[in-house]
């Protein structure tokens, strides 16, 4: 090899390299296929009425991370004050989960949070004044209706690992009554083409019920429990949303009977929906809500059904019950976290939190409009859950 | 960057402390290497002519001596710039590597800036260097200095042969070493990659400095060495000048959208870390320059890279001489300004990139001149014509015995150069610093000094331990009493806690681990701190959570309230619930119990960040304060 090519050569390697060098290195590379997107997760915060209490978890502090505390707040009369009903003795920077069987009762459990790996259980009878601890389960899952309670003191809970579990009203323990995977093999199940669990609840006369998301479209992934088989139990949808994939976003004991809150359709052309039970295997479904591509934050029960929703862009909607028509509220006051609330018939509450401060809203009118009623500051400990 | 955080200041006082001693205690020794060497040489050369078999033709003034052991042989002049020059260099890293800093702040400072917009598998191998580094901090640090003097000294002490073969061997095996562990691979797999920030990494160059210097002596006499090196230098540039043009990387602009443009923003950052005010301002004027006219001077830069690697790759003396010269001009201007003379703005563990280059750059021009094959080479500077030893009667085993006997020891010492017992004393300081980084490696617990530094030492105590007696995690009373006769390790925890508790739990289960055959002689035992979460249910779902369920001598206490704050008052220990969320407040606190059932100890337990090297590090504590609990008398 001559001189002069042999530098040729070192130059066309050497340019080759580099070349390919940059085409690793760039910062202009092709991004990597994506998945389809998930459905946002539906926020932990929320509120619930429960014989004359009403009681709301809204996350406070940083918007995330080992600052970022839940608190529970109670109205104990309508058009009372919200006070801290925090529990004592354990953090609460995995949210809480909410379960309200009667008067001044209500029992919470603690998601696993940073080193802390099953939830904490706690229960109070006096409206929050004092807690007593129940057996611990191995870890809720991140669903707002992770936890329910029977009349009885009987709990269900969905945890993390798709797994249902049941506590007696001796309080003995956790244990497991059917896993995800599990219930998608029964014939209900594979009816469904269940694809997860998302939320549990008792039926007002005890019997468990399960909601989840087919993959089957036009399905509600409701199940209930009847002499030991499981049977799909939703509602069935109006004719129009038929073809829809249904997701059941919340289900949740108000009152004397239980309130499914489902989405149909995906994207632009979503709907929102709620249907009651008293049985918990005949629905009535309310009217079909247009999203028109808003998102559900988060949503609320008051004792009667009533079920009130955040949606994306500081907008809400509230439907009083079977039979009613869906509200628009005005738009909402901003918050780091909002949370809507419905202390009585007809009455509905907000509650913003922007770090330590909780200002508490309520719908006047008419004209409707939302009055500042009230502001809690709230003794949060920053860095308690830090480390050193 | 997760994984690099030790949990430790840089400038913390107990490893800055712990790091000067050592190097101190090292440092003695290392002289005294080379003063029992010095006397040993000397003293066997200062014997009556007749008791040594030195030549009679050597120079017999000692600095003559020396003088024809390092420089008398015509050693290749490219050869020799590279050997003093990174001889030199290595100096220079190991001085920056005796910074007070060093120690505990090289993978925070260092290794994971390094490695951090770097992709995943080499933060990985970032990761695995810091913690190597961390567990040992002043075992590896004084190790790392001590190896980078050592190979210094080799290649400055011994000009040729094999000795001279190993230092370059010796230098490119560390140069490695640096490279891909201390540098993470020289940032060449980071999207930001520029000749200008340094690539392709100090220790590559320190490295093939090496490879070449391992070289045979004849491959150094023709020009083909030099052809090669600047060859490959060459390449490099044109490449390095091609990524510097490449659109779309930010060098063209001087400022985008407000923001200043990639090397901009790189003198910006160097300008604003503490450094002398002088070459601040250069840097801050250098930035502003830039920012106002980025395109001109990414123009200058690509076109000078460009010029001079191809005048490398021409390999012609009349067009590499001025080349070379002017990319010392260049290295020299990027040296200043665009690595802030690579030691500065924050701790530095070598002088950067450009000046190895340039040594490279000058050692391959020197190399294109053919230099004549010396016809013998200088014997060492006192040749020992001994007669060569007749085979023994005893057989290998007395052969062996006689090479290594007093005799040929001093026979090896007369013909010994100075360069041979300074490299010999070199090879020393390497051993001083590789043979504890070894042992300090071969321990599976990281040192107690870290615990040590967050929360000082333990305290001394001799008092009876407060008895009590409480319900364990499977509902089975326990008390202290009955575990007289062997060691207590106690301490106090909340089943609920979401940082420190768990964190603690898991050190006494490695103390425990590391204890070993002597974990049969010591209990492990937490109390409840938590008034409110006290059941054994929640005992046993910590105990699961931390894996403690199937350590044998593992007791987490709990009872009912009353009887519980009798046990935390009699330990002073506090337990406060908190609002709104807050976990519970209490003291991390460690006692240990003696076999009489005696508290001996008081450690602070408060377990700082959690990182693998502290959890390391406080069970090491721990499983200490048992293993001197158990010998002492």
């Amino acid at each position: 090899m001559t001189r002069a090519r042999a530098v040729k050569t070192r130059v066309a390697a050497g340019l080759a390299l580099v070349v390919l060098t940059a085409g690793c290195g760039s910062s202009t590379e092709r991004p990597p296929a994506t998945p389809p997107p998930r459905p946002a997760p539906l926020s932990l915060a929320t509120s619930l009425t429960s014989a004359g209490t009403v009681w709301a978890t809204i996350p406070m502090g940083a918007p995330s991370g080992p600052n970022q505390f839940w608190q529970l707040f109670a109205l104990t009369s309508p058009g009372g004050r919200w006070s801290l009903r925090t529990p004592g003795g354990v953090a609460t920077n995995g949210a809480l989960v909410l379960a309200g069987p009667g008067k001044q009762t209500l029992t919470a459990g603690i998601r696993p949070s940073l080193d802390l790996g099953f939830s904490p259980v706690t229960t109070t009878r006096d409206g929050g004044g004092s807690w007593s601890s129940l057996p611990p389960d191995p870890g809720f899952a991140n669903v707002p209706d992770a936890l329910a309670a029977a009349s009885d003191g009987r709990l269900i809970a969905l945890g993390s690992h798709q797994a249902v579990q049941a506590a007696g009203s001796q309080r003995a323990g956790w244990t497991t009554l059917i896993t995800a995977k599990a219930l998608a093999q029964t014939p209900a199940g594979r009816r469904c083409a269940l694809a997860g669990l998302t939320a549990v609840a008792y039926t007002p006369a005890g019997s468990p019920l399960l909601a989840g998301t087919c993959g089957r479209p036009g399905t509600v992934g409701i199940f209930a429990q009847q002499g030991g088989t499981w049977r799909l139990a939703g509602p069935a949808l109006p004719a129009a949303l038929g073809g829809q994939p249904v997701r059941v976003i919340r289900l949740s004991r108000a009152g004397g009977r239980d309130v499914a809150l489902l989405q149909a359709g995906t994207g632009a052309s979503a709907s929102l929906l709620a249907a009651w039970t008293g049985d918990g295997l005949t629905w009535s479904p309310s009217p079909a809500f247009p999203l028109s591509g808003a998102r559900v934050v988060s949503a609320s029960f008051g004792a009667d059904g009533a079920a009130a929703v955040v949606l994306s862009g500081g907008r809400g909607v509230t439907v009083d019950g079977p039979g009613a028509a869906w509200r628009r509220l005005p738009p909402l006051p901003p918050g780091q976290a909002v949370v809507l609330a419905l202390p009585d018939r007809g009455a509905t509450d907000l509650l913003a939190a922007a770090g330590s401060m909780l200002t508490a809203w309520r719908l006047t009118g008419p004209p409707a409009r939302w009055t500042k009623t009230q502001n809690v500051k709230v003794p949060i400990q920053y860095g308690s859950s830090s480390g050193s | 960057m997760s994984g690099m955080n030790n949990g430790l200041n840089p400038d913390d006082p107990t490893v800055v402390a712990a790091f000067r001693a050592a190097l101190l205690h090292q440092g003695v020794i290392a002289m005294l290497i080379f003063a029992v060497l010095s006397v040993a040489w000397v003293s066997v050369r200062a014997q009556p002519d007749g008791a040594r078999t030195g030549s009679p033709n050597g120079p017999s003034h000692p600095l003559a001596r020396i003088r024809a052991g390092l420089w008398a042989y015509g050693e290749p002049a490219g050869r020799q710039v590279l050997r003093i020059g990174f001889g030199l260099l290595w100096l220079a890293d190991a001085v920056l590597l005796a910074q007070p800093g060093m120690a505990a702040g090289l993978p925070s400072q260092i290794i994971a800036p390094s490695a951090v917009t770097s992709p995943a598998w080499v933060q990985h191998v970032a990761v695995w260097a810091g913690d190597a580094w961390s567990y040992h901090p002043v075992e590896v640090g004084s190790a790392a200095l001590w190896i980078e003097a050592g190979i210094g000294l080799w290649l400055l002490a011994a000009p040729r042969g094999t000795s001279s073969r190993l230092a370059g061997l010796a230098s490119l095996t560390w140069g490695l070493v640096v490279w891909v562990f201390g540098e993470s691979f020289g940032q060449i797999f980071a999207p930001g990659l520029s000749w200008l920030s340094g690539a392709p990494g100090a220790g590559l160059l320190y490295a093939v400095a090496g490879a070449l210097l391992v070289l045979p002596d004849r491959a150094w006499r023709t020009p083909r060495l030099g052809r090669a090196v600047l060859g490959g230098l060459g390449v490099f540039l044109i490449g390095m000048a091609v990524l510097q043009a490449w659109p779309g990387r930010g060098f063209w602009q001087g400022t985008s959208a407000g923001q200043p443009g990639t090397l901009a923003g790189l003198v910006q950052s160097l300008a604003g870390t503490p450094q002398p005010q002088a070459l601040s301002s250069l840097l801050s004027g250098f930035g502003s320059v830039v920012r106002a006219h980025g395109f001109a001077v990414n123009l200058i830069v690509v076109a000078a890279l460009a010029a001079i690697g191809l005048a490398f790759l021409a390999a012609r003396r009349r067009v590499t001489g001025p080349a070379v010269a002017a990319f010392a001009v260049l290295c020299l201007l990027a040296w200043v300004l665009t690595e802030d003379l690579g030691f500065l703005g924050g701790l530095r563990a070598d002088p950067g990139s450009m000046i190895p280059m340039a040594l490279l750059a000058a050692g391959g021009y020197l190399a294109l001149t053919r230099v004549p094959a010396v016809e013998t080479e200088p014997a060492p500077a006192a040749v020992a014509p001994a007669p060569a030893p007749e085979e023994p009667a005893g057989g290998p085993g007395q052969r062996w015995r006689e090479r290594l006997g007093p005799a040929a020891v001093r026979r090896s010492l007369t013909a010994a150069t100075f360069g041979t017992m300074a490299s010999l004393g070199a090879v020393g300081v390497i051993l001083l610093g590789a043979v504890p980084m070894a042992a300090a490696q071969a321990t599976p617990a990281a040192s107690v000094i870290l615990a040590q530094s967050m929360n000082g030492a333990p305290n001394a105590m001799d008092a009876p331990a407060p008895g009590f007696t409480l319900t364990d995690q499977h509902g089975r009373p326990v008390s202290l009493s009955g575990m007289r006769g062997k060691v207590v390790l106690l301490t106090f925890l909340d089943p609920v806690c979401v940082t420190d508790c768990p964190l603690i739990a898991q050190e006494f289960r490695e103390a425990g681990r590391l204890l070993g055959a002597d974990s049969r002689r010591v209990e492990l035992v937490a109390v409840n701190l938590n008034p409110i979460y006290s059941q054994p249910d929640y005992i046993q779902a910590f105990d699961h959570a931390e894996g403690l369920d199937t350590v044998p001598n593992w007791y987490f206490l709990t009872s009912d309230q009353a009887r519980l704050r009798q046990v935390w008052r009699a330990y002073g220990v506090a337990s406060q619930v908190l609002q709104a969320g807050a976990m519970l407040g209490h003291s991390d606190v460690a006692f240990v119990v003696d076999q009489r059932g005696h508290l001996v100890q008081e450690l602070n337990f408060d377990p700082g960040p959690g990182t693998p090297v502290t959890k390391s590090s406080f069970a090491a504590q721990l499983a200490d304060a048992a293993t001197q609990t158990l010998r002492s008398p």
